[in-house]
């Protein structure tokens, strides 16, 4: 009996120490992972944002954060998100994607843009036109898109969240010249589309269609991406036009409840988030072409951004409708482009 | 003269005005030309983007595409993300045993198909594995493994079902990897494989290793059936350090060492699965040679396991290069009653064993077994790997179990073993071993009974056994 007590007390005695060695090991200052799963542009903005936020977190906390990107068209990233992507947080390019992955993969609770200001956008853009150094097919409008002889080079709205605010830009403008009218608005995106040579599956692929390939005349582009392509390939080959009207483009941000709750991230991925409403995280959005939110960083880069008139995703009766109208399976895109 | 000028003026003004209808429709033929490669060259660029594109997408499609791979390590199916695997893997063993000297014991010289099993292993959903393993050889169909083990972390795992309890260091080595056709004495006393559920993992790379579980309870050297014969439970625990794994010290890399054992009570009110001879939870004790040399065969009466059963083992190995070492010492302490009766004792029966390997070809000695460096190909002069083997071990019965619990005159009290062998490891996959085994006993050689224990005892166990291999 007295050897099986010495042996019981033994084998606990071990195996106590066997799991404090487990669990203390685990609880000194931390290296963190996250994965923030973006659309298709952001990759220098992040690059940017990351490095500052990890310098801010390990100065508050000691502890190192190293992010993680994934770059691709919004809908395909909202995919992937809802087929088991182990995203911390979400920067996608319309509210309309992080709906689904609420919706569909239950990930996200489904009143998430509430959590952050601005209605979880940090910082907006705007669709404008990407041309040739002079303008030699003389682009002013979305009018001259539609003309026979103009090459037109956007990203396919079934995968790209950029392309979505494209084509929504072009239907504004369209409803504005046509009164509404729903068949000559059809007729004149018809022959966008028609002038449209090769479909990219997100924004930085259509960008390298247009600026690396030289494919096409006009690009018609996140502005971030046009003024981003001006910057890195030369402002002597190319310039931007700004349409008469185009749409105000909010991409949003969230954290992903189910996935933060299992990493163990969810504080760092909310302050990771929230940083980008900081001064320094407007700069940052500003410095990448990315209008701020921000006032006074907003004053500050003011007449870097032109003035246009914009219309907003509630004219479209916001984008649940916007997307079971236009994108859904049989809806005007579908009816409009043949392949 | 004046007409002569004028003429000539005309025609060289004519001249020059064609010259320049001329230029003009050259400059025109050009503007086109210029606009036709123009327009022949953005089509060729369309078309490169298009198959440029098709292309990332061809990449994108074949990263979700399931892997099929075949090779060494058997067959698998996994999904591109590793999350869902299907592994098909197989071990036969067609084994001979020549007995040598037994004084006419008849069956014991045999061919045996000692294993014939596939092994059906995977992952589902990324953390939950499983394992089944079904056995074809031997007299019966017999499931060996089944089992769902859960991976939380390396560290911390829980797995449920049949699995082999982590007492007995050889026990816990593959049986496709032992150095010798049969175990040796040490797990005569220590649990095979039992129904339960366990907690285990790996720290820090394998630096340490634990288990502890909870088990239905399963005789020395036993495979539990499928239920257990009474409500207690057996508690099972082992924990084995490595630690100088990751260090920069090879000649001691290989060194482990650990303790483990098991704690678990019996009842005498149920005999069902409990006779007294060799079947259920109490069990008698065989040679390398699987021949019985002592049972819980008193003259009269039975006897059934009554009361605390617990078993301890301090278990060590050492690989160094082509150095292979192992010792395991084993107690099993069990608490005998003869049934319906106030005879009563606790017996303690002990083993222990050493068992050493040398590769003569130079390849590297492992608990996990050996690859060859050179897989055989004897028209390109290469042979495998080639390994000599040597193991003693002893196991000596309590002597408390003479004789109201075990016959003297047929059951040994203890018995010594030595063997010697060599393994020819052709390539990965298939395996020739011979070996040489003598036993020899103390006690139980007065009977004249011809069934075992009794004709086992009778004279030393000389046995030559051969195996040739196949697993993947």
């Amino acid at each position: 009996m007295k050897t099986i007590l010495k042996f019981t007390a033994l084998t606990n005695l071990a195996l106590a120490a066997v799991i404090t060695i487990a669990i203390t090991g685990n609880a000194q200052a931390k290296d963190i992972k996250l994965l923030n799963v973006s659309y298709d542009p952001t990759r220098e903005l992040y690059q940017e944002f990351n490095t500052a936020f990890a310098k801010y977190w390990k100065g508050k906390t000691g502890d190192t954060v190293e992010v993680k990107q994934s770059h691709a068209g919004s809908g395909k990233q909202a995919r992937a998100v809802i087929d088991g992507a182990d995203a911390d947080v979400v920067t996608l390019a319309l509210a309309y994607d992080i709906d689904a992955i609420a919706d569909k993969a239950r990930l996200i609770p489904a009143d998430w843009q509430k959590r952050l200001p601005n209605n979880s956008s940090p910082y907006t853009s705007t669709i404008v036109f990407l041309v040739r150094k002079g303008n030699p097919k003389g682009i002013k409008d979305w009018d001259d898109l539609a003309k026979s002889g103009v090459s037109i080079i956007t990203p396919n709205p079934k995968t790209s969240g950029g392309a979505r605010w494209n084509y929504l830009a072009a239907w504004a403008w369209a409803s504005q010249k046509y009164n509404g009218d729903e068949s000559k608005i059809k007729e004149y995106i018809a022959a966008l589309f028609k002038n449209v040579p090769v479909l990219d599956t997100g924004a930085r692929g259509a960008t390298t269609t247009f600026v690396q390939r030289e494919i096409g005349d006009v690009l018609i582009a996140w502005e971030n991406e046009a003024y981003l392509s001006l910057k890195e390939f030369g402002a002597d080959k190319f310039e931007i036009v700004n349409p008469s009207l185009s749409i105000l483009a909010e991409p949003p941000v969230t954290w992903v409840d189910k996935s933060v709750k299992r990493h163990g991230t969810a504080d760092v991925a909310k302050a990771y988030l929230e940083y980008l409403y900081t001064p320094e995280g407007q700069e940052i959005a500003a410095k990448n072409f990315y209008r701020p939110r921000l006032a006074e960083v907003a004053e500050k880069y003011k007449s870097k951004f032109a003035v246009i008139k914009l219309v907003t995703i509630d004219s479209f009766g916001g984008w649940t409708k916007a997307h079971a109208t236009h994108f859904a399976e049989g809806g005007t895109f579908d009816q409009i482009y043949k392949p | 003269m004046k007409l002569k000028r004028t003429l000539t003026l005309a025609i060289l003004a004519g001249a020059i005005a064609g010259q320049s209808v001329l230029a003009d429709d050259v400059v025109d033929e050009i503007k086109l030309l210029r606009q036709q490669i123009e327009a022949l060259d953005q089509k060729v660029r369309v078309l490169e983007r298009k198959v440029e594109l098709d292309k990332e997408a061809s990449v994108e499609k074949n990263k979700t595409l399931p892997l099929i791979t075949a090779g060494p390590s058997g067959f698998t199916i996994s999904s591109a993300d590793t999350n869902y695997v299907l592994s098909l893997h197989g071990l036969v063993q067609v084994d001979n045993r020549t007995f040598f000297g037994d004084k006419g014991i008849n069956g014991n010289d045999s061919f045996l198909l000692r294993r014939a099993r596939p092994i059906f292993q995977g992952t589902i959903a990324r953390d939950f594995d499983f394992l089944f393993v079904p056995d074809f050889g031997g007299s019966t169909v017999q499931i060996v493994d089944a089992y769902i083990n859960y991976r939380y972390r390396p560290w911390l795992q829980v797995r449920a079902g049949r699995q082999k309890v982590p007492v007995g260091l050889e026990q816990l080595q593959s049986d496709a990897v032992t150095s010798f056709n049969e175990r040796s004495l040490v797990t005569d006393l220590v649990p095979n494989r039992d129904i339960g559920f366990q907690i285990w993992g790996d720290i820090a790379g394998g630096v340490a290793s634990y288990a502890v579980g909870v088990y239905n309870g399963v005789g020395d050297s036993r495979n539990t059936a499928n239920f257990d014969f009474e409500d207690n439970r057996e508690f099972a625990g082992r924990i084995f350090l490595q630690p100088f794994k990751k260090t920069k010290l090879p000649a001691l890399q290989g060194f482990g060492f650990g303790i483990a054992g098991s704690y678990g009570e019996s009842s005498v009110t149920n005999l069902i699965g409990l006779p007294g001879t060799t079947g259920g939870s109490l069990a008698g004790y065989a040679t390398d040679g699987q021949q019985q040399f002592f049972a819980y065969n008193p003259s009269s009466g039975l006897v059934a396991a009554d009361g605390a059963h617990w078993r301890i083992s301090p278990q060590a190995y050492y690989y160094y290069g082509p150095l292979s070492l192992l010792a395991e010492y084993a107690v099993s302490d069990q608490h005998v009653r003869k049934v319906g009766t106030a005879t009563a004792a606790d017996l303690q029966n002990i083993a222990w064993e050493v068992t050493a390997g040398w590769v003569l070809t130079g390849e590297d000695a492992s608990f996990a077994g050996v690859t060859p460096r050179r897989p055989f190909d004897p028209k390109n002069g290469m042979w495998g790997a080639w390994q000599l083997v040597a193991r003693y071990a002893e196991l000596d019965v309590d002597n408390k179990a003479f004789p109201l619990f075990s016959n003297p005159a047929s059951s040994a009290s203890a018995a010594q073993s030595w063997t010697v062998g060599l393994n020819w490891y052709l390539n990965k996959n298939v395996l020739f071993k011979t070996s040489y085994s003598h036993t020899g006993f103390t006690g139980g050689d007065t009977s004249a009974a011809l069934t075992s224990p009794a004709a086992v005892t009778r004279q030393p166990e000389d046995v030559w056994f051969t195996r040739l291999q196949l697993s993947f």
